[in-house]
């Protein structure tokens, strides 16, 4: 925490920022999750067949950025080697008490979820891999259980279709409850709403089908391979919609302060007009929302009118103008409720670090791991569709069906 | 139930985790946690258990029992002894040593190191240097040079409100350094 | 769904609706018989909040409270400096400091704190606006000590997720420097800026009402080193103390009182312009 230049009267121990880059990142993680979660649910679940070529993606994506959702936690806290106390002595009145068992059990029904979508694959690949090295690591993922008969496959579908569904609430949970850990502090005018959990459910929704639909097009334009048009249609259509309700919701709290206009809102109005000019109206609002609700809304209204190759370019230009809104709806809550002090008259100027702990690098650094994990991911397991899809790419070539000797046939089984 | 062997396996694993897990709490969490509230019993008593940094006037007065009644029985006995000489704690533990026959003086001079020397001038500006929102009732200047100028002294970079005014008795001997 | 029903989604369909159903009604049950549970009678409600409300049980040990008279305060900085030589304050950081108040002819208030008054006050300061008037001349101020008001309904010890945050049997509110994990949560939940993360620590901190002194008989640094006797500190469960004396013959004020976390740092004199 360093002296920050002040303008005005601020609190004395306000004169630093305590919440900085790895707390405004960790809900961007976490969002991401969510977003890409629904997307895998919204075909499991609901049936939206045309999403099906994402869905084994989203699902893996969500949980690569979950398996690092704690680093920017762990990063930021004084004393990292304690954080399981959260988890040993919850306080049952602290919604930041709740992060250690939503995360896990979050991450428990995602990883079952995946296991039991690629169980299949991974016993195929145990049994056929190209890559004999890599036996004992299937053999481990299938848990040593090699049974995929009709009847095992069938128990596997039941499960994952209930975890799917109970996943979808936990994946709120997982959200919600950010946006309460913020939402319910009485002390900071900026964060206290009921509209916070909604707020960052929503546009975690928003920035994880913006991820996937830039993954995919992007992933898919690399490789060659064929871009489903339905596909895409379907991840723009879900994040416009998504768009068009959180980004109601986020002005909505903004005009609601305006109109109360409280005690605190002549130093919020100054924040928001001057301070944070550029990441509210310029990113958050112009570039975030209203570009990419054109841009999307062109192709959800004129469908099939509108050429594959430019629907394409919208849904990954818009896809980054999303990232960029919901990055920067993270960074006015977080730093801007820490912008201005308590006292309610002054401001602190807050300059990103580059370096340390909690600088720019360490934040792109974390946000990265998630794309190599799901490297090493479609290095072991294929990312798109299953395996006997594309055998070629990772079994050995199966030896010819024995046929049987002729003139012997009524001695073979 | 057949062919959810898979599931017998994995809920292993689950049951290993859960039971590592309060295995691990059990050994971690300190006993006395939870007893009165929700936090650890003995933090109350860690906290208390501090010693306190400042010794108060009383306790100077058992040595410098001269300087403590010129200063309790004149004006200037509402500012206490450690708020321009600091804290007094290290001063007495360190007197309390014995001074050894090979370090008679050295005990003295180490113990005058424990306690702040008073600058003569920083202090006194705390209180009585004027600004608005002071009561007109506390006596004040505006700044060193002109109060030294309006008293026909001579101000230099090396002039102290001390070569004045007795800070203990607040008795002004003009020009004389007061304090030995 | 495209396509005719097959047996599978019939399956699917009728496992969903059962879990739907039983979640439904389970939770349904299950709010009707929490809320009956917790349901209680109007004078019993009464009672207990009444109870809620009284801060001290005469003659059930001590608890202790802070009066601040911003009346007396003549801004000289000894309680700052006695506090940080006390408890180790970090540089940059504060339990206890002293705010200037300075209010201008066209209205416009004014307020300070160089470095948390540690070093005093020397000027008033510089009107923000550009002055109407040229040399424009304070008419009012004041000086208004501030330190952790030790709430009752503390937002603090609320949100830490571990347990480190807690309050003694006197009301005193402390920090537990081996629980905390500093997560810096109580610093963001404390309406009155009194907590910070200290940075050799690692770990919330904040004015701890000097419980390592006024467990031993004696005042906390700041009431102690203060000249003005702007600060009163004692047990407010015994009639005969000094500060209940003070609490019984004034109009006392808490800060932020509309947020609800019924502070036991009572205010003297305290203007509408402080927040």
């Amino acid at each position: 925490m360093h002296h920050f230049i002040t303008e005005g009267y601020v609190l004395p121990n306000q004169q630093h920022i305590y919440w900085t880059t790895m707390i405004v990142l960790y809900p961007y993680i976490t969002g991401i999750v969510a977003g890409a979660f629904i997307i895998s649910s919204l075909h499991h679940v609901f049936d939206k067949d045309e999403l099906k070529p994402v869905s084994r993606f989203a699902m893996v994506m969500a949980f690569a950025f979950l398996l690092f959702a704690t680093l920017p936690l762990l990063n930021h806290l004084g004393h990292p080697e304690r954080a399981l106390n959260i988890m040993f002595t919850p306080n049952a009145t602290s919604a930041m008490a709740g992060f250690g068992f939503i995360y896990s059990t979050y991450l428990f029904i995602l990883a079952v979820e995946i296991w039991l979508v690629y169980r299949t694959d991974i016993v195929h690949l145990y049994e056929h891999t190209k890559y004999p090295a890599l036996k004992p690591v299937y053999w481990a993922l299938a848990l040593g259980v090699l049974d995929i008969s009709e009847e095992a496959k069938k128990l596997d579908h039941k499960v994952m279709i209930f975890l799917a569904s109970i996943g979808i609430p936990a994946a709120c949970g997982l959200h919600g409850y950010v946006g309460f850990i913020f939402g319910a502090i009485k002390a900071n005018p900026w964060w206290a709403s009921p509209l916070m959990p909604v707020i960052f459910l929503l546009s975690a929704i928003v920035s994880g089908v913006a991820m996937v639909l830039i993954c995919y097009l992007i992933i898919q334009w690399i490789n060659g391979r064929e871009i489903d048009g339905a596909c895409v249609h379907a991840l723009i259509e879900t994040a416009w919609y998504f768009l068009i309700i959180d980004v109601t919701l986020e002005l909505l709290e903004l005009i609601n302060h305006a109109y109360m206009a409280n005690e605190d809102w002549a130093i919020l109005k100054e924040l928001v007009a001057t301070k944070l000019f550029i990441s509210f109206f310029v990113i958050q609002i112009l570039l975030g929302s209203v570009l990419p609700f054109l841009a999307m809304g062109t192709v959800v209204v004129f469908k099939q009118r509108v050429p594959a190759a430019v629907r394409n370019v919208i849904g990954v230009v818009s896809g980054v103008l999303l990232l960029a809104q919901v990055g920067a709806m993270r960074w006015n809550v977080v730093m801007g409720g820490q912008m201005f002090s308590k006292s309610l008259r002054g401001f602190l100027n807050f300059q990103v670090d580059i370096n340390g702990r909690e600088g720019l690098i360490a934040g792109i650094v974390i946000f990265a791991m998630p794309f190599a994990v799901i490297f090493v991911f479609s290095r072991l397991l294929p990312l798109w569709g299953a395996v006997d899809t594309f055998p070629k790419a990772w079994m050995k070539k199966q030896p010819p069906e024995r046929q049987p000797l002729r003139g012997w046939s009524k001695f073979s089984s | 139930m057949r062919h959810a062997g898979h599931f017998a396996r994995l809920f292993a694993l689950v049951a290993i985790t859960v039971v590592g897990f309060f295995f691990v709490r059990s050994k971690v969490v300190p006993k006395d946690f939870g007893v009165k509230g929700h936090f650890r019993l003995s933090a109350i008593a860690d906290e208390a258990a501090r010693e306190p940094r400042h010794i108060g006037s009383s306790t100077c007065a058992d040595c410098h029992d001269e300087i403590a009644t010129a200063w309790r029985t004149g004006k200037h006995h509402t500012p206490q002894c450690e708020n321009c000489h600091g804290p007094g704690l290290m001063h007495t533990k360190v007197i309390g040593e014995e001074p050894t026959k090979a370090y008679p003086d050295k005990m003295l001079a180490v113990s005058a190191l424990a306690i702040k020397r008073p600058t003569g001038l920083t202090e006194c500006k705390w209180c009585h240097l004027k600004t608005f929102e002071r009561p007109s009732t506390l006596k004040s200047i505006t700044n060193v040079e002109a109060h030294v100028v309006q008293h026909q002294g001579t101000f230099t970079a090396a002039t102290k409100c001390i070569d004045c005014h007795n800070p203990h008795t607040t008795v002004v001997t003009p020009a004389k350094k007061v304090i030995q | 769904m495209t396509g005719p029903l097959t047996p599978d989604d019939v399956s699917r369909r009728a496992f969903l609706e059962t879990v739907a159903k039983t979640g439904g009604t389970s939770f349904l049950f299950g709010s009707l018989f929490v809320n009956t549970a917790l349901l209680r009678l109007p004078q019993d409600e009464a009672k207990a909040s009444a109870k809620a409300r009284r801060e001290t049980e005469i003659g059930k040990g001590v608890i202790y409270g802070f009066v601040v008279d911003t009346t007396k305060c003549i801004g000289c900085g000894s309680c700052v400096r006695a506090c940080r030589a006390e408890n180790g304050v970090p540089d940059g950081y504060n339990r206890t400091w002293v705010e200037q108040y300075t209010f201008y002819p066209d209205g416009e208030v004014v307020v300070n704190s160089p470095n948390g008054g540690e070093n005093g006050f020397a000027e008033p300061p510089a009107p923000r606006n550009e002055p109407t008037v040229v040399d424009q001349a304070p008419v009012r101020g004041f000086f208004v000590p501030k330190l952790c008001n030790h709430c009752i309904d503390t937002p603090c010890i609320q949100v830490c997720p571990v347990g480190a945050s807690y309050k003694t049997d006197e009301g005193v509110v402390l920090v537990d420097h081996e629980r905390c994990v500093g997560c810096a949560y109580c610093v963001q939940a404390c309406p009155f800026g009194s907590r910070y993360l200290d940075p050799v620590k690692l770990t919330a901190d904040k004015c701890t009402w000097c419980y390592h002194r006024v467990t031993k008989g004696l005042l906390p640094a700041c009431v102690a080193s203060c000249p003005a006797e702007a600060r009163i500190f004692g047990n407010v469960s015994d009639p005969s103390s000094t500060i209940s004396h003070i609490l019984a013959t004034n109009r006392v004020q808490v800060l932020k009182s509309y947020l609800g976390t019924r502070p036991r740092t009572r205010y003297i004199g305290l203007d509408s312009e402080v927040i």
